[in-house]
């Protein structure tokens, strides 16, 4: 007897609504189905309709995590576009935010993790620690999440220095207890124990499917925008680029942990050599007609924009593929042969959080494929019709 | 192997299936082919240099034709592989065979522009929601965003 059983759309906790139907047997997923399309917002056709500065506090809101991800990725498109050569040090208070976002979005993610398997004192502390990263992002940028720092042609603040001491005083903090997490992540029997072998990704997967970010680095491929299509300074920035071969979710909590570290070694990097001099260039209002392809390496993974221009102050297109798209169909494959008490897990390992089942179950009759939707007391209320009376059963039988 | 070196061999595998052959920038490669070799490039792409990675697929509406964009990526350069097809009869061969992980970019290309992706493995709407009128492609140049009256049950007043 198969079920299916929809997850989705709504559910307090989640970033995106998104309806997911998974056909189960028993404990056991064999299929699952994604629904998109419940906050598609148009933004595309909107982008069309607005000018070149108004689209960057347009793409900013495209995501409330990775905000500073696609401001970057437009316009370091648009420069391309305008032929404009931002100034170093505005190229360095770029990257320097970037990094403190791939910090903050990290940190959350722990948390999430942590609370998604149980350990809710882990999510508690990593949660704790995110706020130092979003003072810091406040102090710099004067917002907690949409930072509106990114300015076509460079950046529209300046650092001083106590805020680079600031910073550097408060990496210190951030590097001890991200020391600790990444012992107990990776030690803590129980934590390991629910993490380790869950959501397989096979590397050859993950390459057909096109998984993106730190799904597609725990499944063993060192794929990384910032060392293959090196924008803004990373060509001159030291760093690594973090995989683990265990391809579940444990090894997608030991890429992120591993990227933390990288990242504190980039901010400081970038803070110990920040160049002086202007921070943005006066950029022009139109644009020639030409196009481009601007990649960035967001938290989650590769983020791609295609920006086209037909000469006047409006894009004649703007192209926004974000990577938690690109890690849907991977996560397809993952969620098949794993159990629905994995569900929040896998999910929530290639970083939106879907993890509610609502409170109704669609039933469908497997011989004549007749499919209801019936509420969960109406089902308890039929199974002890039909147990009432019968012997019961003393012993349960393991499914598998 | 570098951007030049590529640009090379594609000159030499695909020799005049090639409409168009640029490289405005380092690590940027466009290339154009017409539809009907869309299939053949893509699989050469794959087989040959080892382009497995699809970053997304960009549509743009050029008035009488659909010019659809395939990025492609990875571990040195980027490439991006058009073609055009007439807006009368938008076509397209789905490359899902060779790279399934374009799925969801050529179901989000049908709802969008109107484009038939011919072969698709799974064509439902993907991103427009279910009560959707038929006909209406929001990225076409000639769809409007019009305002549906408000209506308040039990009159205005």
């Amino acid at each position: 007897m198969k079920f299916q059983i929809p997850i989705g759309p709504q559910h307090p906790a989640l970033k995106e609504p998104i309806g997911l139907r998974i056909t189960v047997e028993g404990e056991i997923i064999r299929d699952a189905d994604l629904r998109l399309g419940y906050n598609h917002r148009g933004l595309e056709k909107l982008a069309e309709q607005k000018t070149w500065i108004q689209n960057i506090y347009l793409a900013e809101r495209i995501c409330g995590i990775c905000s500073h991800s696609h401001t970057t990725c437009y316009v370091q498109g648009v420069e391309k576009l305008m032929e404009l050569e931002p100034p170093k040090r505005g190229l360095y208070i770029r990257t320097l935010v970037a990094e403190l976002e791939r910090v903050h979005s990290h940190l959350l993610w722990l948390g999430v993790a942590g609370h998604e398997a149980g350990f809710d004192s882990f999510f508690m502390y990593t949660w704790r620690d995110r706020e130092i990263v979003m003072d810091i992002l406040e102090t710099i940028t004067g917002n907690r999440v949409h930072y509106g720092i990114n300015t076509i042609g460079g950046v529209r603040r300046d650092l001083d220095e106590m805020q680079v001491k600031h910073i550097l005083d408060s990496l210190e903090i951030l590097r001890k207890r991200s020391e600790y997490y990444r012992n107990l992540g990776t030690t803590e029997p129980s934590f390991v124990a629910r993490l380790a072998g869950v959501g397989y990704l096979s590397p050859e997967d993950a390459v057909a499917l096109c998984a993106v970010g730190p799904t597609l680095r725990a499944s063993g491929i060192a794929r990384d925008v910032r060392k293959d299509d090196p924008y803004a300074v990373y060509e001159e920035v030291p760093f690594e680029v973090c995989t683990a071969d265990t391809c579940d979710v444990l090894g997608r909590a030991v890429v992120r942990i591993k990227e933390l570290f990288q990242s504190y070694n980039i901010i400081e990097y970038l803070l110990k050599n920040l160049p002086a001099g202007p921070i943005a260039v006066r950029a022009p209002r139109r644009a020639k007609p030409n196009e481009v392809v601007s990649r960035y390496e967001a938290p989650r993974g590769e983020n791609i924009h295609y920006i086209k221009s037909n000469g006047t102050d409006k894009p004649e297109r703007l192209k926004v593929r974000a990577p938690t798209l690109a890690n849907y169909a991977a996560t397809i494959k993952m969620l098949k042969n794993g159990f629905i008490a994995d569900v929040p897990l896998i999910f929530a390992a290639i970083d939106p959080c879907i993890c509610c089942a609502e409170r109704a179950v669609s039933v469908v009759d497997a011989r004549s494929g007749e499919e209801k939707i019936i509420p969960m007391n109406t089902l308890k209320q039929l199974s002890q019709k039909i147990s009432y009376g019968k012997e019961k059963k003393r012993v349960a039988e393991w499914p598998l | 192997m570098n951007d030049q070196i590529l640009m090379e061999k594609a000159q030499a595998s695909l020799g005049n299936k090639i409409l168009a052959l640029t490289n405005p920038a380092p690590r940027r490669i466009f290339l154009k082919v017409a539809p009907e070799n869309l299939l053949e490039t893509v699989g050469w792409l794959k087989n040959e240099i080892g382009f497995t990675h699809l970053s997304t697929i960009s549509g743009v509406d050029l008035g009488q034709t659909f010019e659809v964009l395939y990025h492609f990526a990875n571990d040195f350069t980027c490439l991006t592989l058009r073609t055009e097809i007439p807006r009368e009869n938008p076509l397209l061969p789905s490359i899902c065979e060779l790279i399934p992980g374009a799925i969801l970019y050529e179901r989000e290309l049908q709802d969008m522009f109107g484009i038939v992706v011919q072969n698709i493995p799974d064509g439902r709407p993907l991103v427009l929601p279910d009560g959707w009128p038929a006909g209406n492609y929001p990225l076409r140049k000639d769809w409007k965003y019009k305002r549906p009256p408000e209506v308040i049950p039990g009159g205005n007043k």
